[in-house]
C-alpha cells in the first residue's frame, strides 16, 4: 500500500536495520494515530509484503513506556499521556505535528534468535501479540495456578487458565484426568491399545526374557505379594540360584517400567538378600498382571502425577548428584514396551497413583541409594498386591501380639512356649527334667516372674531360680504405670500352638537335650 | 551330623548332649547352637525375642548383672543386625542396655569407647541416607515450608532461623516455592544453627547457589553453636523482617538435664524461672508432687516442668523474638519417663515401627540400611537406654506435652493448613510411599506408620499476654 518506502521485497533489510537501530535506542517513534483508516487484516501466518518490519530489543518490547517524549525522554504508557505532556514543551507548530501521517503497517519480529518468528517473512503484526509470544515462549513462568501447579508467563494466559482449570474433566478408566477432550480421546484410544496388547503376545515377551532361568527373576522378588494362596513349603533361599546380572536386565526394565527405575545390578541383591525364600511362582502372568495394573496405573497418572511432582522434585533431586541416573530412559522405555507386551489386561489395584510421569521426577527422585530406592520401587510393586499374608512379621505386629497373648494365657504356658511341652509330648526324658526345675512355685504368679523365672530357668542352672524369686519382686516393683501391664502380658505365656509346633518340628533334639547341654556349659 | 540336626530336625537326631554341647563352641556368627532355635519360624523368634528383651531390661532396671547377662547372651543367639526387623531392633536395644550395664564400671565404660572415632562426615551422611531412605524428613520440610509460604505471603523480608541446618533440600525446596509466588520472591535471609563448621559451610555453599540461579536476594547466616548454649544475640534480629523458625526434631534435647543437681535444689527456686503470669497456676496444681522420687514427665507439675528450665529459656528467648512463625517437628513418642522400663517399652514401640519402615523400603542387604539402623536409631536407642541426666540428649516427647510447655511460653496454636496435609500425602502417594498415614489432630500433623504416630508437626505463633 505505501510507497515511500521501497518494500519491493517482503524483506527490506535496510529498513529493518533502520528501524531496529532507532528503536534499539529504547525508544519507538511516535507512532501516527492509526485510527482513521480501518485496519486490514492480513492473512495468518503471511505478514503484509508491504509492511514495515520493527524488530524490537526485549527490553524495549518488555517495555512498559512505549511512549517517549523526544525532546525530554521520559516514557509514558500512553500515546495520549505523552501528547499531553508534550504540549507542555511549547514545541513550535511546526513540531507540533506528528512527524509522518501514513499509515504504515507494521509487523514485528521476535527479538529471540532462536526463536521461528525472527525471521521477518514470519513477524507477527500485532504489538501485544509479539509481547505475549515473547513472554511464553523465551520468558520466565511468574504466574503459577494453585490447584494444579501449571506456570504462566504471561498474566492474561494465567487468568485464562484459573477459569478453567478444574472445570472440565474427562476422566480414563485407567484413572487419568484430562481437561480437554481431544487429548481425552486419543489417550482412551492408547490406552485401550495397550490393554488389548498386553492381553496377548505375553508369550512372546518370555524368550526374550531368560537366559537360563526360565522363570523370570522378577518373580523371585515379587511372589510375596502375589501369593494369593499361601507359600508352600519354600526352599531354602541358597537353592535358587543367584541370578547373574545379564539375567536380571529384562526383569529389571518390567521392574523399573512399573517404577520408572532400573538399576539392575541390584535386583539379584533383593532377591538373596530376601531371607525369606518364597515359592517359585508357576505363573507369570498373575505376577506380571500385577504389575501391568500398576504400571497402567501409573503410566495413565502421568497427568496427575507430574504436577505436585514439581514441588517435590527439589526434595528428591537435592539429594547428591547421581549423573548415572540420567542414562536410564532409555531403556525404561524400551522396557515398557515390552512389559506392555506381556502385560494381561489391567486387572486390579486401581487406586495406585504411582507416577510414570515424568520420568525425570522419578530419576530425580532416585537420587542417592540406588540400592535403597531400587528396593524401594521393588518395594512398592510387591505392596502394590493385595495384602499378603507377611512370612515376616513386622516388628510393630509381633509387639502387639506379644501384648495380646501375655494377657490371655496362663503361666505355665510359658515355659511350654519354650519348647518343654515339645519335650513332653515326644516323651523324652529332658522335657520332663526341665518341667520338674521350674516348677517351683510357677503356677499362678504374675508374668513377671514368670519372665524372671522362665527364660533364665530354662538356659540357667536350677538353683538360680529362687534367686529370681526374690529379683522377681524387686524388679516388678520397680515399674510403675501401666505400660508395666505390657511386660506382665509380654511376660505371659507365648503362643502356645504356634511356639509348640515349631518347636516340635524342630525341637525335639534339642529340648531333649537342654539340661545335659546346661550341665555342659554350667 | 550336626548339620542333619539343624536342617533335618527330624526325630532320627543321633547326638548325644556332648555333641549338641560342641555346637556351643562355635561362635556366634556360625550359627545358634540350638538347632531348633535356627528353625524356629520369624513370628516365634520374633516373639521370643520380645520376652526376652523385656525379661533382661528387667534384670538390669534391677540392677541383677548376673541375670542381665544371661539373658544378653540368650538374645544375643538369635538377634542379629542383619536379621529381619525384630532381630535387627532386639540388637540394638541389648546392646544399649549392655552399655548401660558398663556404666556401673565407668573406668570399664570409659576405656571401651575411648577409641571410638567420630567423623563428621560420616554423621552427615547418616542424616543424608535417614533423608532419602525414609519419608519423614522430606514430609516434614514440606509441611514447614508450605506453613512458611501461607504465614508469609505478602512479606518481603523473610528471616528464617532453622535450628540444626544440616539438610539443604528444605530450603532448596522453599527457594522453589519463594521464587514462584505470584508478587515474587522475598528478600529471604537464613540463619543456620549447627554444632559444626563444616555442614554450615555445605549448606551456605549449596543455598547460595540455588539462591542465584532462581534470582532470589538471599543470606545465609551461618552460626556454630549447641542449642543449649546459644547465644540469641548472634541471631542478628532485624526489626521489620518476618521470621519463621524452624525446628526438625532439635527441641527435644534441650530437656537433658542433671538430674542430680535438680533432685539437690528446691523445686520453689525453680519455679521463679516461669513467668510471673503461671505462678499461680502452679500454686493451684498439686505441689506434693514437686518432691516425688519420680515423677511421671507425662503430669505438668512444677517439678518436672521446673526441670525443663533449660527448655523455657529457650523458648522464652525465642519469644523475644517475636516470631511470626515457629513450625516444631518432633517425634511423638515418650522416651522421657523416668523409668527405664517404660522407656524401654516405649522406645520398642516406637522403633519398630521405625525398623519396619525401613524394611518395607529397602533391602536387608543393603549396607545404608544398616548404617541407619545402627548409627541414628541405634545411636538414638543407646542414649535413651544407657544414658541419664545430661549426657541422655534423646528425650522424645509426645505433642501433647510439647502443647502446653510451648502455649506456656508465649506461643499461640497456628493450625497448619490442608493445603500442607495435601502436599503431603500427595507426596506419599507420588513416590509410593505404602503404609504411611497423615493424620490430623487440632491442627497438628502427625506422621504415622500404619496408625503407629512417630512423627508430629505443629505450627506456633509469637502471642502477646492478654
Amino acid at each position: 500500500m505505501t510507497t515511500e518506502l521501497d518494500n519491493t521485497s517482503a524483506v527490506n533489510e535496510s529498513t529493518v536495520s533502520g528501524e531496529a537501530s532507532i528503536s534499539s535506542l529504547g525508544n519507538q517513534t511516535a507512532a501516527p494515530p492509526e485510527k482513521p483508516v480501518k485496519r486490514k487484516r492480513n492473512l495468518a501466518g503471511m505478514p503484509d509484503p508491504d509492511a514495515e518490519v520493527i524488530a524490537l530489543s526485549p527490553k524495549t518490547l518488555m517495555a512498559t513506556n512505549r511512549f517517549v517524549c523526544e525532546i525530554c525522554n521520559k516514557g509514558f504508557q500512553r500515546d495520549q499521556n505523552l501528547q499531553l505532556h508534550r504540549r507542555g514543551h511549547n514545541l513550535p507548530w511546526k513540531l507540533k505535528q506528528r512527524t509522518s501521517k501514513e499509515i504504515r503497517k507494521r509487523v514485528y519480529v521476535c527479538p529471540e534468535p532462536s526463536c521461528v518468528h525472527h525471521d521477518p517473512s514470519r513477524a507477527l503484526g500485532d504489538l501485544t501479540g509479539i509481547k505475549k509470544h515473547f513472554c511464553r515462549k523465551h520468558g520466565e513462568k511468574k504466574w503459577k495456578c494453585d490447584q494444579c501447579s501449571k506456570k504462566y508467563a504471561v498474566q492474561s494466559d494465567w487468568k485464562a487458565h484459573l477459569k478453567i482449570c478444574g472445570t472440565r474433566e474427562y476422566k480414563c478408566d485407567c484413572g487419568t484426568l484430562f481437561s480437554r477432550r481431544d487429548s481425552f480421546i486419543t489417550h482412551r484410544a492408547f490406552c485401550d491399545a495397550l490393554a488389548v496388547e498386553s492381553a496377548k503376545g505375553q508369550a512372546e515377551d518370555e524368550p526374550s526374557k531368560k537366559d537360563e532361568d526360565p522363570k523370570p527373576l522378577l518373580i523371585e522378588s515379587a511372589p510375596q505379594s502375589t501369593s494369593t494362596a499361601s507359600p508352600p513349603p519354600p526352599p531354602p533361599p541358597a537353592s535358587l540360584p543367584p541370578p547373574p546380572p545379564t539375567t536380571t536386565t529384562p526383569a529389571v526394565p518390567v521392574t523399573s517400567s512399573v517404577l520408572c527405575i532400573a538399576k539392575t545390578p541390584d535386583l539379584p541383591e533383593i532377591s538373596k538378600s530376601n531371607n525369606d525364600s518364597r515359592p517359585v511362582l508357576e505363573n507369570p502372568s498373575q505376577l506380571v498382571a500385577g504389575l501391568t495394573g500398576s504400571s497402567s496405573g501409573s503410566c495413565s497418572s502421568t497427568n496427575t502425577g507430574s504436577t505436585s511432582s514439581s514441588v517435590f522434585a527439589s526434595l528428591f533431586a537435592s539429594s547428591t548428584a547421581s549423573k548415572t541416573l540420567q542414562p536410564q530412559p532409555q531403556p525404561q522405555t524400551t522396557g515398557y514396551k515390552d512389559l506392555i507386551r506381556s502385560m494381561t489386561q489391567p486387572t486390579q489395584t486401581p487406586d495406585l497413583t504411582l507416577p510414570s510421569s515424568a520420568q525425570e521426577t522419578i530419576s530425580l527422585c532416585l537420587s542417592t541409594n540406588q540400592g535403597s530406592s531400587i528396593f524401594r520401587t521393588a518395594g512398592q510393586e510387591l505392596r502394590q498386591y493385595a495384602p499378603p499374608p507377611q512370612p515376616t512379621m513386622s516388628a510393630t505386629a509381633l509387639l502387639q501380639k506379644a501384648a495380646q497373648m501375655g494377657a490371655s494365657a496362663s503361666g505355665a504356658s510359658l515355659l511350654r512356649g519354650y519348647g518343654l511341652d515339645a519335650g513332653q509330648r515326644d516323651d523324652t526324658d529332658g522335657g520332663a527334667s526341665i518341667g520338674l526345675g521350674l516348677g517351683v512355685g510357677y503356677d499362678g504368679r504374675s508374668g513377671l516372674e514368670e519372665l524372671m523365672m522362665g527364660t533364665p530357668s530354662v538356659y540357667g542352672p536350677k538353683h538360680t531360680t529362687l534367686d529370681f524369686l526374690g529379683l522377681g519382686m524387686a524388679a516388678g516393683g520397680g515399674t510403675t504405670n501401666g505400660l508395666s501391664a505390657l511386660m506382665t502380658s509380654i511376660g505371659g505365656s507365648l503362643d502356645v500352638t504356634a511356639a509348640v509346633s515349631s518347636f516340635g518340628r524342630g525341637g525335639r533334639a534339642g529340648s531333649g537335650e537342654f539340661t545335659g547341654k546346661d550341665m555342659g556349659t554350667q | 551330623m550336626s548339620g542333619m540336626a539343624q536342617e533335618d530336625g527330624s526325630s532320627s537326631i543321633s547326638s548325644s548332649p556332648l555333641h549338641l554341647f560342641s555346637l556351643m563352641s562355635l561362635s556366634p556368627g556360625i550359627g545358634s547352637p540350638y538347632p531348633w532355635l535356627r528353625e524356629m519360624e520369624s513370628e516365634e523368634r520374633g516373639l521370643y525375642l520380645i520376652h526376652l528383651l523385656v525379661a533382661c531390661a528387667n534384670h538390669v532396671a534391677a540392677g541383677s548383672i548376673e541375670n542381665a547377662n544371661i539373658g544378653l547372651e540368650q538374645i544375643n543367639h538369635l538377634a542379629s543386625a542383619d536379621g529381619d526387623t525384630m532381630q535387627r531392633i532386639a540388637a540394638y536395644f541389648t546392646e544399649a542396655l549392655a552399655n548401660r550395664m558398663l556404666k556401673g564400671w565407668p573406668g570399664l565404660y570409659k576405656a571401651i569407647n575411648s577409641t571410638r572415632i567420630t567423623s563428621v562426615s560420616d554423621e552427615m551422611l547418616v542424616k543424608r541416607l535417614f533423608f532419602d531412605l525414609c519419608p519423614f524428613l522430606r514430609l516434614s520440610y514440606i509441611i514447614t515450608n508450605q506453613a512458611i509460604l501461607e504465614s508469609m505471603e505478602g512479606e518481603k523480608m523473610v528471616h528464617i532461623i532453622d535450628l540444626c541446618s544440616s539438610e539443604p533440600a528444605q530450603w532448596i525446596n522453599l527457594l522453589q516455592s519463594l521464587r514462584s509466588r505470584p508478587e515474587g520472591p522475598p528478600h529471604l535471609r537464613i540463619t543456620g544453627i549447627h554444632q559444626q563448621k563444616e555442614v554450615l559451610e555445605q549448606m551456605a555453599l549449596r543455598l547460595n547457589e540455588e539462591a542465584e540461579k532462581l534470582d532470589i536476594p538471599f543470606q545465609f547466616n551461618p552460626i556454630v553453636s549447641r542449642l543449649d548454649n546459644l547465644d540469641i544475640k548472634c541471631l542478628r534480629y532485624k526489626s521489620g523482617e518476618a521470621l519463621a523458625i524452624s525446628s526438625v526434631l532439635q527441641l527435644h534435647t534441650l530437656l537433658a538435664f542433671d538430674d542430680e543437681m535438680a533432685k539437690k535444689s528446691p523445686a520453689s527456686k525453680r519455679v521463679l524461672h516461669m513467668n510471673s503470669q503461671t505462678l499461680g497456676d502452679f500454686l493451684k496444681k498439686d505441689v506434693t508432687s514437686a518432691f516425688s522420687p519420680s515423677p511421671d514427665s507425662t503430669s505438668s507439675s512444677p517439678f518436672s516442668l521446673a526441670n525443663s528450665a533449660k527448655m523455657m529459656n529457650f523458648l522464652n528467648a525465642l519469644w523475644t523474638l517475636s516470631p511470626k512463625l515457629m513450625v516444631v517437628t518432633e517425634q511423638e513418642s515418650n522416651h522421657n519417663k523416668f523409668s527405664l522400663m517404660d522407656r524401654v517399652i516405649e522406645a520398642l514401640i516406637f522403633y519398630a515401627a521405625l525398623f519396619d519402615c525401613l524394611e518395607s523400603t529397602v533391602p536387608r542387604a543393603s549396607l545404608e540400611r544398616q548404617k541407619v539402623e545402627k548409627m541414628l536409631f541405634g545411636e538414638e536407642i543407646k542414649n535413651i537406654i544407657a544414658c541419664e541426666g545430661i549426657e541422655r540428649r534423646v528425650r522424645h516427647e509426645k505433642l501433647e506435652k510439647w502443647v502446653p510447655r510451648l502455649e506456656l511460653a508465649g506461643f499461640g496454636r497456628v493450625p497448619l493448613s490442608y493445603n500442607g496435609m495435601l502436599l503431603a500425602t500427595r507426596l506419599l502417594q507420588n513416590y509410593g510411599y505404602d503404609g504411611y498415614k497423615m493424620k490430623e489432630e487440632n491442627g497438628c500433623l502427625v506422621i504415622c506408620w500404619h496408625n503407629q504416630p512417630l512423627f508430629s508437626i505443629s505450627a506456633w505463633k509469637f502471642t502477646r499476654y492478654s
